[in-house]
């Protein structure tokens, strides 16, 4: 099972899907420019899960913020399937640090806004069976009324994933979602997240910026290591050959861990250690 | 005093572990009922005190009514409060209802003035340009000198009070709506522009509710100056209100009926003060 599904995965991976060629990023602040991101190239494939990893400052979230097209590079290019981002689009969900659900609605409400924003198309009754589909999904439906104050982190991230996959996107941005949590509730969501992404959603590839090694392992494809801001640049990009469905015990024995492990480790405490 | 009352609801330990640890419970509501006593006992402290302070004014001022000469006067005036003897002798009911009538209009009007004004300032740098200075140099200045303009545009001397309401009062929720929109956190305006909100839809869902606290208190900051300046505009224009009413019984001699009058216009000022409140707590929400 776990042969056939990783086959299926790689199947749905083609090369030059989400490419950032030569990029850079300058911020003004003051009238002073300072360089967030230099000479980043980076090739995500269709199907890819990809996470981007690093000291916090070195502009990891910089990145994902310009793919989600919420910010826009000073330099190079950033294309989606060959089309340059330029601005947010329905092709592309994003999951915030901080949930960023809007307060004064409900659960169901959160979701349901994005919903009816980006399927134009679809009834209202069809939208609201879509949210409610969603919200099952992440075990979250009869909270459905609550507000995002009576619910803890973990439910709150679950409804920002729940909003986010249910628009169904091409791409999932994430910007270190279990960042907040606990380690217990960050490993359900792993496993929900994961779900979502490989059979649940129509949802292909996902990048996640993260500064936890052992999510990144459990997760990722691929893992981008970040150098240190400023001008920060990729260091290194490490495959992660292990196969999936990934049991997250027995994985921990395997020599591909220990390695990955030992080599990010050595990359982010060594060779780009923090000033501090 | 309201939220102490709620800290104190929520500072009582859950039932379970009160009965596991200790022998003598506390009821929760006997500890709220506490709480209610001690502040309705604080408040009649400060009341005792202004009547104390009243007293010993009257005391050492010859002609100058003191609570006894005043109160039996306060409770006729209530007692029939909306007698009407003609155009002279009206009941302190009708007094204080016409005077509502025009607060409540000069306030309405100021509030769909401000609030439009306020979201465009809020949300747009070069609205806030261009209005921000006329803002700042109107807003000082005194409702008593906004009468004659009304009444020379209106030639009505009691529209032209509620023109003095609109002007004077209409400032607080002007700027509380625009700092409330131009404060809007950079997260929320992320996701209605990640999930490609139609602007209706942004400002309905996203800038409206985020702002309607801030919005609410600026309502009942507007409301306490429009009470304050009913009553130094009825006093110009004369006729009819609760601010003719001190003004015709000052001339009438009677100083019990003006301190009366003030009575009452602080309780009303006091209830309007608190229905607001109830009203902004309401839209209120906790992030």
């Amino acid at each position: 099972m776990a042969l056939a599904m990783s086959t299926e995965r790689q199947s749905r991976q083609s090369d030059d899907y989400l490419v950032v060629r030569d990029m850079s990023k300058e911020f003004q602040s003051n009238g002073a420019r300072s360089v967030a991101l230099q000479d980043i190239n980076l090739t995500i494939k269709r199907g890819e899960f990809v996470t981007l990893i690093g000291h916090s400052g070195c502009g990891k979230s910089t990145l994902l913020n310009i793919m989600a097209g919420l910010y826009q590079q000073t330099d190079g290019s950033v294309a989606l399937e060959g089309k340059p981002i330029v601005a947010p689009g329905p092709d592309r969900g994003v999951v915030f640090q901080h949930y960023s659900l809007l307060p004064w609605l409900s659960v169901r409400n959160n979701v349901f806004e994005a919903v009816d924003a980006v399927h134009k198309d679809k009834s209202r009754q069809e939208k609201y069976t879509l949210v409610d589909d969603f919200l099952k999904r992440v075990g979250l439906h009869e909270h459905r009324d609550k507000k995002p104050s009576q619910i803890s982190g973990g439910m709150k991230q679950r409804v920002a994933i729940a909003r986010a996959f249910a628009n169904h996107p091409k791409v999932m941005l994430l910007d270190e979602p279990f960042g907040a949590l606990d380690a217990l509730t960050k490993g359900s969501l792993h496993e929900e997240l994961i779900q979502m992404w490989s059979n649940d959603s129509q949802t292909e590839t996902v990048v996640m910026v993260t500064h936890d090694i052992d999510e990144a392992i459990y997760l990722s494809d691929r893992i981008v290591v970040l150098t240190n801001g400023p001008a920060a640049t990729i260091g290194e990009i490490i495959d992660v050959p292990i196969p999936r469905p990934r049991d997250k015990r027995a994985i921990l024995h395997t020599p591909e861990w220990a390695d990955i492990k030992e080599r990010l480790l050595y990359l982010l405490t060594v060779e780009y250690a923090h000033a501090a | 005093m309201m939220e102490a009352t709620q800290d104190m609801a929520i500072a009582s330990p859950p039932r379970d572990s009160v009965q596991v640890r200790t022998s003598k419970r506390v009821s929760p509501v006997w500890i709220k009922a506490k709480a209610m006593l001690t502040s309705f006992a604080l408040a009649m402290g400060g009341l005792a005190l202004m009547l104390g302070v009243w007293q010993y004014i009257a005391h050492t001022h010859e002609d100058f009514p003191g609570p006894a000469a005043t109160l039996p006067v306060l409770w006729d005036m209530l007692r029939h409060p909306f007698y009407d003897n003609g155009p002279n002798d009206k009941g302190v009911g009708i007094q204080v209802w016409m005077s509502l009538g025009r607060v409540f209009r000069g306030w309405m009007l100021g509030s769909l003035i401000a609030i439009p004004i306020g979201l465009a300032m809020g949300s747009n740098r070069a609205i806030m340009g261009v209005l921000n200075p006329v803002v700042q140099f109107m807003r000082p200045v005194s409702p008593l000198a906004w009468y004659p303009i009304g009444l020379a545009i209106l030639k009505n001397s009691e529209t032209a009070v509620v023109f003095a309401i609109t002007v004077t009062s209409l400032w607080p929720t002007l700027i509380n709506t625009m700092f409330g929109v131009s404060s809007l956190p950079e997260d929320y305006r992320n996701v209605a522009r990640v999930y490609r909100f139609s602007r209706w839809k942004y400002i309905t869902k996203v800038l409206i509710p985020y702002s309607l606290p801030h919005i609410f208190t600026g309502l009942k900051l507007s409301m306490g100056i429009a009470w304050v300046v009913i009553v130094a505009g009825e006093m110009l224009a004369g006729g009819t209100g609760i601010g003719y009413f001190v003004w015709d019984s000052w001339n009438a001699f009677s100083l019990e009926k003006v301190i009366s009058a003030i009575i009452i216009i602080g309780a009303i000022g006091f209830m309007l003060d608190r229905a607001l409140d109830w009203m902004v707590k309401r839209v209120s929400y906790s992030a």
